[in-house]
């Protein structure tokens, strides 16, 4: 019986031009935003690569120098384009893509795109995610709204209870076959974003294909979310033009209105601190020490005074290593503490506010697949703190190789200037190799929007069976 | 004419009973309003903090101004005598930390524009200007990508839903309703009928949007009477923009289409002209002319950095005196002359380069700019933006007033470098009054 109720869907869908001509007009929307979205993708990513390779060459390159000098030359690290960033650009456009690593300072990533763009930078892009988050439902909702108030606005639907078919299973086969002709339109397509993307880049991001298969059941399983709605709605609609009504309400609410205001209360409840507060905490923080009562001379005398006694000496000219080395690794490791601190703490508001809007796609499933799309496209905060974290890492690492060079074999009594290193140092020193994080810590931390998902799944099978015998009444 | 006005007046009473209009309206005003409070939040925040950063700055200044008259005979002041007349800053740090503001303009809480993504303050020192412009607030880029739920957003993207929703069924109505051929039974012609019908919803749309922009003004505490341009220019651009809107939705009501089939065209236009057409635009231009990579500055900064260290002092001294004659010549081994003076040279030959990104960008959002009227959605917000001084322009606008005052701030620096002078008071005041101004 389902099996012919899906059909019938199908058959009524195909031969309704306006679905066809919907149909079409996403289709070709999708096709321009996943092939001109790959070629910008690959165009970007050629380019940071390049930046990246030219700035270890200069890195190479740099000739004979002091190492503290090379460590203030610094390095640079390139936020590399994530290979599915075309399916959904997230917050590629308002995060920074370099950073300047050097030596003393956990500098901010820098030079995000929308800083440079006009006010029509604010409306987004084009991609793959805005179609099939925002423009799929309304697609469903224009397939389905009449679903039922039409069989009732003209009578079949009693007939159809004549036949023995139960309200639920009716409504069951409603979905399906709804499904099926949606799936119809996103297979090929998301087919076709699978070949096109670059299978190349592997190089940063060793797990494309489980990445890739996860945002496409993500979404199949939100258009299943939507096609029960929609379907519930109409079947509990008196006249067509009121589930047309109440469909597109809701789709107003939850891809237009809540998402903006979920995210202006975050802010609200988790309030951003300054920059100005930011900055002058840790310059306080690296002077007065973390708990206030640690000033950074006394630090540097302590310092001082037990590697003394270590050696026995009583002059910093007797000891057998660099101080200057010592006191400046010591130094960077304590700021490195401050940092991490301050940044975290920064870090986890950002992450709290974000949060909330995850548990909010209990409420508002459009939100769940948001989250769930940025995440395996890698292009949500989560990542932007984990490549963040990589450089930084990158850069304590370098810096503390020269230090340790300069403690050893910058004997004392050697003028600064005297003592250099060159390219043997600078190769030993590996280039800045970033990778994206994969898929299995992506489902990990992405469980909210997972769970939501199903929920929202459950919730509604269950729905279904409990009040479809209530169909008939109305 | 008293036929026109009986139609009003009775549509008027139909509209009045409907449950659902008054629902529509009411959505209106409180999304109205809630954005009203939000644009509030946001800006009073942002000035709190521009207060805070200020009010930091001018007491660093009066405790410069303290130090001065230290009494130095006593040991235990002479570091912060020190600290207050050197020019190059005592103890490896710089003299002073001075903060450029970018006040908000009064009515930018109705709008907040671009001014979420842009530093609304820059702390700067007598280092190269370059770097200290490279800086932004902290900001949840979560927050930047979902937008400010401001009052222009309710006008922008919600005054166009409010309209479709009016206006779409103003014929199906009546013939699906049956009364279509009693109109049509009348002496006057269906047309006054329909006119009157979509002039009174019209109307309708324009009150409840002069009522939140009136709200807009009291609520965030701007006198109308006091910024009357600014409030007939808001008006204005609400009034052609629900009046567009108005127009699509006359020619779909013409198109005499039923009730589902206009709302889904009114909803249709409403997705391209608000959604489809910006993004695609932004797609396109994107991947054909995308943003330069800016990284090359902070490149060139470092490699400017070492060749100056790298070389003799008077590398970085022919530079600066070919550009600065009025600087005094005579001594070539003064550190901090000459480490200053490095800064200002590294500023000097970064010009060209950023000159070269600013044009690289400023191509490409002509380009967007050019082709802007696709959507009337944009149009109207980047004309809203810059009546309420929150675009781009009006960052840029900062930006160069910063570079002004740094330059003015480096020459008062490097005169008294050059010749060797410290700070008296006097000179602190000065300071502490350009600073006010």
């Amino acid at each position: 019986m389902h099996r012919l109720i899906i059909k019938k869907e199908i058959l009524t869908s195909l031969r309704n031009s306006k679905f066809l001509i919907a149909g079409i007009f996403l289709v070709a929307l999708m096709l321009v935003a996943v092939l001109v979205g790959r070629q910008g993708q690959q165009l970007i990513q050629k380019e940071r690569a390049k930046a990246q390779a030219e700035m270890h060459d200069k890195w190479v390159n740099q000739g004979l120098k002091h190492p503290h000098s090379a460590a203030h030359f610094g390095h640079f690290a390139f936020k590399p384009k994530p290979v599915l960033s075309f399916l959904d650009v997230g917050l590629d456009n308002y995060t920074g893509i370099s950073v300047f690593l050097e030596a003393h300072k956990q500098n901010e990533i820098l030079y995000s795109a929308a800083q440079d763009g006009n006010a029509m930078t604010r409306f987004g892009e084009m991609t793959a995610a805005l179609v099939l988050q925002f423009l799929f439902p309304l697609l469903i909702i224009f397939l389905t709204f009449n679903i039922f108030s039409k069989e009732r606005e003209e009578g079949t639907l009693k007939l159809i209870h004549a036949q023995g078919v139960s309200a639920h299973q009716f409504l069951i086969g409603k979905v399906w076959g709804t499904y099926v002709m949606v799936l119809a339109i996103f297979i090929p397509i998301i087919c076709l974003a699978f070949f096109v993307l670059d299978h190349s880049s592997s190089g940063i991001d060793s797990n494309v294909n489980p990445k890739f298969i996860s945002l496409t059941i993500g979404y199949a399983l939100y258009f299943l979310v939507f096609i029960f709605i929609a379907i519930l709605v109409s079947a509990f609609s008196k006249s067509s033009s009121f589930s047309l009504l109440t469909s597109l309400g809701l789709w107003i609410i939850a891809c237009i209105i809540l998402p903006k205001a979920t995210a202006s209360l975050a802010d609200k409840i988790y309030p951003t601190p300054s920059q100005y507060e930011f900055r002058k905490t840790i310059n306080e923080k690296v002077k007065n020490g973390i708990d206030g009562h640690n000033p950074r001379d006394e630090r540097l005398t302590t310092l001082k005074q037990n590697l003394l006694d270590e050696y026995g000496v009583s002059t910093i000219e007797e000891l057998p290593v660099n101080w200057g080395g010592i006191a400046m690794q010591a130094g960077e490791e304590y700021t490195d503490k401050v940092y991490d601190q301050e940044f975290t703490k920064v870090e986890n508001i950002f992450k709290k506010q974000n949060r909330l809007s995850e548990w909010s796609s209990f409420i508002n499933p459009y939100l769940a697949i948001r989250h769930l799309s940025m995440a395996f496209a890698v292009t949500d905060y989560d990542h932007h703190v984990a490549f963040a974290n990589g450089a930084e890492n990158y850069r304590r690492g370098f810096v503390k190789k020269l230090n340790k060079d300069m403690e050893v074999n910058h004997k004392p009594g050697i003028a600064f200037g005297d003592y250099n290193v060159g390219k043997e140092m600078w190769d030993s020193i590996e280039p800045f190799n970033y990778q994206l994080p994969n898929a299995s810590t992506i489902i990990s931390s992405q469980w909210r929007s997972i769970v939501s998902l199903l929920f929202w799944l459950i919730g509604l099978f269950f729905s279904a069976s409990i009040f479809s015998k209530n169909i008939s009444k109305i | 004419m008293n036929t026109f006005f009986h139609i009003l007046r009775f549509e008027w009473k139909l509209l009045w009973r409907s449950n659902m209009v008054k629902l529509l309206l009411l959505v209106m005003l409180g999304v109205g309003v809630y954005g009203i409070y939000f644009g509030k939040f946001e800006i009073e925040k942002q000035n709190i903090r521009i207060a805070e950063v200020k009010n930091y700055e001018q007491a660093q200044f009066d405790s410069l101004l303290n130090w001065v008259n230290l009494d130095t005979s006593n040991i235990a002041n002479k570091a912060n005598f020190d600290k207050a007349v050197l020019p190059e800053g005592a103890g490896r740090s710089f003299h002073f930390t001075y903060c450029k503001t970018h006040e908000a303009s009064p009515i930018a809480g109705l709008c907040l524009g671009q001014r979420d993504l842009f530093p609304v303050y820059y702390q700067l020192n007598m280092r190269d200007l370059t770097r200290q412009l490279n800086t932004g607030e902290l900001v949840n880029p979560m927050k930047l990508l979902n937008g400010n739920f401001d009052l222009s957003y309710v006008f922008i993207f919600l005054l166009p839903l409010l309209v479709v929703s009016l206006f779409f069924n103003l014929y199906a109505n009546e013939k699906e309703g049956g009364t279509l051929s009693l109109l049509l039974a009348q002496s006057k012609s269906i047309d006054i009928v329909f006119l009157g019908k979509g002039i009174l919803r019209y109307l309708i749309v324009l009150g409840v949007s002069t009522l939140l922009l009136i709200l807009g003004f009291l609520i965030q505490g701007v006198s109308i009477i006091e910024h009357a341009n600014l409030f007939f220019q808001w008006f204005q651009s609400i009034l052609i923009y629900s009046f567009f809107w108005s127009l699509i939705m006359a020619w779909i009501v013409a198109l005499k289409k039923g009730t589902s089939i206009s709302a889904i065209l009114g909803l249709g236009i409403w997705l391209i002209l608000t959604l489809i057409s910006p993004t695609l635009l932004n797609l396109l231009v994107s991947a054909n002319k995308p943003l330069p990579n800016r990284t090359e500055v902070r490149h060139t900064v470092r490699e400017i950095n070492d060749k100056n260290w790298e070389a003799p002092k008077s590398y970085v001294f022919n530079k600066f005196h070919a550009e600065n004659p009025q600087f005094p010549k005579e001594d070539t081994t003064h550190f901090y002359s000459w480490y200053y003076a490095g800064f200002s040279v590294m500023d000097k030959e970064l010009e060209p380069l950023i000159e070269k990104f600013e044009s690289q960008v400023n191509s490409r959002n002509n380009l967007l700019e050019k082709w802007i009227w696709i959507s009337p959605a944009a149009l109207i917000h980047e004309h809203l933006a810059s009546i309420s001084k929150t675009n781009r322009k009006s960052h840029l606008n900062f930006v160069e007033s910063t570079k002004d005052y740094h330059q003015r701030l480096r020459t008062i620096y490097l005169t008294k470098l050059f010749s060797k002078e410290n700070f008296t008071e006097q000179d602190l005041k000065k300071l502490q009054d350009m600073s006010r101004q």
